[in-house]
């Protein structure tokens, strides 16, 4: 679905997407009350399609789920409380209650990595840069000369122990893995000290240090749709956070959960957490002709 | 007026009894392209750098270095970043290390936000200088995917969007494939034509940029010689002069680069093509006459390649290698020559098809960087690494820094050393665990001509003992020097393999050219 790289937050300035995650993030973490979280579960589910695709959604189901189950199974292990039996099982008696805390707790700790995964993929560096750039240069600077080097670095790495296990011919009994390790990290970080040398020429030669103020080069500007879309999103999470916290004090898991009704207020978080799923149809019918 | 004018300047470094410059007037005038030529450790680096206010070395300098008339050293000019920066621009060989940010935009952006520039104006001249060097198609792609040539364009991109006036370059194409450093070239003659930027390049590889200068000179231990431009090999410092006269004796150090047992093989072309013709009658009629010989390597429909989501690299790749041959494996760039070698060394498995390696627990790998072999903190101790374990002596040791030409820099730090003699020091620790099958990746990158050819001597001599040599290079006058057999690699197959001779004499595009030959070969 996205092999391009593109999203459907582009023609957003990144501060949109990232107030967006940001405050379903926060909210999905903070209410725990069954509907709210299956609705942000769906939400995630429902976003990680329309962002990073199904086949890639899948496969982190595929290890996601199992996650949900071992979580439910342990939760009863260690809180033991409750007043519906369902079953003893030598000294351990299941509740229903403990059950069910332990289901939310593993499903909203899964929607949780659902929703970082596809707000890292829409918030590349570049994006989170140009977000924080302008406040603080010095550690865009400093994110972006990590993300240039830790590639670098892997690459090496890979190369030397490449060429490591490549020269038979030195005769060398298999080395413990642990002195493998420490002989080929010395050789990556020599080689890397004396490249830095380099680096830092070329940082100084292009004027590094030179000035004060750094400026920052941003290649997103904020337009009045930004603000505007912003504000609508404010007002909405602002919203849904009252209606959680309403929803949230009014249930409890032990000793007894009381009855969970439909209502009216779950419409505005529903809303909330499926805008990108709206965002990504509307773009599909548009491109279906 | 002269762009950059160098005073009867001398240079020496801290606690150095010598000078490594001395009386050095040199004047280039506004406008020019110049290269500046030199063998191999006479100081071409050096004087480079001291006329970069910012970059020149600690040391005692003598005489003035002018740049548009004004002294770079007078007290009274400040030279501080940002002049620095608009005046001069510098771009070294390594096109890695001088790399900065993870994006190719950020790169860009990187000098002009030192300089606290406004966004605006970083918006514009970006936008200028990316689309000067047509770089708007990979504008948004991560500096660490980009090809050799591509980031060592951005290294030229990202100094030039500071609008220096003279751009000073140190072996910049050194580490390029031949079609990259053409790119690159004509990129620096459309700077020095199109925006008069004054271009000054240091290099031992003049041939293929004699086409785009103005002035080219040479740095010699007297002084800067000026040198008449011709598009054929200069006798001024090609290894031609010396390998005609006395073929062990360097013509600008008088030092022997020959190793003393070296009579038996003989540096004089005739002889070196003579035994070739020997070699490869004996070896191209594979299936007839060859039957005595046994293969070190053969691999069969061998298909591979990084992930299943990614293009094959090799599609059904047939080859086999005779023991004591030296098989060159050419191709242009990401063919999968690097590749194919880490399959024969067994670091890398096929997904389809067999390699057999007979050579497998006896073999030896020269990477691409010799840097990755380096763990010792004199190059002595670098060469006794290994020799508890492969078991060779002191007196091994003494011989191969001898027929090397490294035994004056043995108690120096492998990283101090020249990046040819890196590469030395790396073969002499792969051949002291005597090897039955040497792997080498591009082991020519960025050696000079006598350096290559003293590595020709030693490889050959080396094959006569029995080893068994496989090379994957760019280098096609050197291939046509050593190789026994020369594969050509293309669309993932063994394309054509032929005895260098007449692989050479079939190929209307990829053959040595004449100048790169006569330089490596020595006079005709």
């Amino acid at each position: 679905m996205n092999n391009s790289g593109t999203t459907i937050f582009d023609s957003w300035h990144p501060f949109v997407p990232l107030a967006f995650f940001a405050s379903v993030i926060v909210l999905s973490m903070a209410v725990f009350q069954p509907v709210f979280i299956a609705i942000s579960f769906i939400g995630a589910l429902a976003s990680s399609i329309a962002i990073r695709g199904w086949k890639t959604t899948v496969k982190s189901l595929r290890w996601q789920l199992p996650l949900i189950v071992l979580i439910v199974l342990f939760n009863p292990l260690f809180s033991s409380l409750g007043s519906t039996v369902l079953f003893t099982v030598g000294p351990f008696t299941m509740y229903a209650e403990s059950l069910v805390y332990g289901i939310c707790m593993g499903v909203m700790l899964v929607s949780m990595l659902l929703w970082f995964v596809t707000a890292s993929s829409v918030l590349s560096s570049s994006k989170v840069m140009a977000l924080f750039g302008k406040r603080i240069p010095v550690l865009s600077l400093m994110m972006s000369m990590i993300a240039r080097l830790t590639p670098l670095y892997v690459r090496r790495g890979r190369e030397i122990s490449t060429v490591d296990s490549a020269c038979t011919a030195s005769g060398r009994k298999k080395a413990s893995v642990v002195a493998q390790a420490a002989k080929r990290s010395t050789v990556l970080m020599s080689w890397s000290m004396e490249d830095s040398l380099e680096t830092s020429d070329a940082m100084r030669a292009r004027g590094f240090g030179a000035s004060h103020t750094r400026t920052s080069y941003a290649r997103y500007r904020f337009r009045l749709r930004d603000g505007i879309v912003s504000v609508v999103l404010l007002v909405l999470v602002v919203c849904c956070a009252f209606l959680a916290w309403t929803a949230a004090s009014q249930y409890r898991f032990y000793p007894t959960m009381p009855m969970l009704r439909i209502w009216w207020g779950y419409i505005p978080y529903i809303v909330l957490v499926l805008i990108p799923t709206f965002l990504s149809i509307k773009e599909g019918i548009r491109w279906m002709r | 007026m002269d762009a950059l004018t160098f005073d009867n300047f001398g240079f020496t470094y801290p606690k150095m009894p010598h000078s490594v410059l001395d009386h050095i007037g040199w004047h280039i005038p506004e406008g020019s392209f110049a290269l500046l030529g030199g063998a191999t450790g006479i100081g071409k680096t050096t004087l480079l750098r001291c006329a970069h206010p910012i970059l020149a070395p600690s040391g005692t300098m003598a005489g003035h270095i002018k740049v548009f008339g004004e002294d770079i050293a007078s007290p009274d000019q400040k030279w501080d970043a940002h002049r620095c920066a608009q005046t001069i621009a510098y771009v070294s060989q390594s096109p890695e290390t001088q790399i900065v940010c993870d994006t190719v935009w950020h790169e860009l952006a990187f000098g002009l936000e030192n300089l606290g520039i406004p966004q605006e104006a970083i918006r514009r001249r970006v936008a200028e200088i990316a689309h000067f060097f047509g770089i708007e198609s990979w504008f948004h792609r991560t500096t660490d995917e980009l090809s050799g040539g591509q980031k060592q364009l951005l290294n030229l991109a990202s100094v030039l969007v500071m609008q220096p006036r003279i751009l000073v370059l140190d072996e910049p194409t050194a580490q390029l494939d031949p079609v990259a450093s053409k790119n690159f070239l004509h990129a620096l003659f459309r700077i020095n034509r199109e925006l008069g930027i004054v271009v000054v390049v240091a290099t031992h590889e003049p041939y293929e940029m004699r086409a785009y200068a103005t002035d080219e000179y040479v740095l010699q231990p007297s002084g800067i010689e000026r040198v008449e431009i011709h598009r054929q090999v200069d006798s001024q410092f090609a290894p031609v002069a010396y390998a005609s006269t006395n073929p062990h004796v360097h013509p600008l150090t008088g030092h022997s680069t020959a190793h003393p047992d070296a009579s038996s093989f003989s540096t004089d072309r005739s002889n070196l093509t003579e035994e070739h013709a020997d070699s490869s009658a004996s070896a191209s009629p594979l299936s007839a006459t060859s039957s005595s010989k046994t293969n070190t390597l053969s691999c069969k429909n061998v298909w591979f390649r990084y992930d299943r989501s990614l293009p094959w690299v090799l599609k059904g790749f047939d080859l086999s290698i005779e023991q004591g041959t030296c098989h060159a494996i050419v191709g242009g760039n990401g063919c999968g020559k690097s590749t194919l070698l880490q399959l024969f060394a067994g670091t890398l498995k096929s997904e389809r098809g067999h390699v057999c390696n007979a050579a497998h627990d006896c073999q030896a790998f020269l990477p691409q960087n010799p840097k990755t072999l380096f763990l010792s903190d004199t190059v002595s101790e670098e060469l006794h690494a290994w020799q508890k374990d492969a078991g060779y002596s002191d007196d091994d040791v003494e011989q191969w820094m001898q027929r090397l030409a490294i035994q004056d820099i043995k108690d120096q730090h492998p990283y101090d050393t020249s990046g040819g003699q890196q590469q030395k020091i790396a073969l002499a620790k792969l051949l002291l665990t005597q090897p039955s099958l040497l792997l080498l990746d591009e082991p020519t990158k960025g050696l000079d001509a006598p350096t290559r050819r003293q590595l020709a001597q030693v490889l050959t001599t080396c094959r006569n003992n029995g080893m068994t040599i496989v090379l994957a290079t760019h280098d096609l006058a050197f291939a046509e020097l050593i190789a026994t057999q020369v594969t050509m690699v293309f669309d993932g197959e063994a394309t054509a393999t032929e005895p260098p001779a007449t692989f050479f004499a079939d190929s209307i595009f990829f053959r040595p050219s004449a100048a790169e030959r006569e330089a490596l070969n020595g006079c005709k």
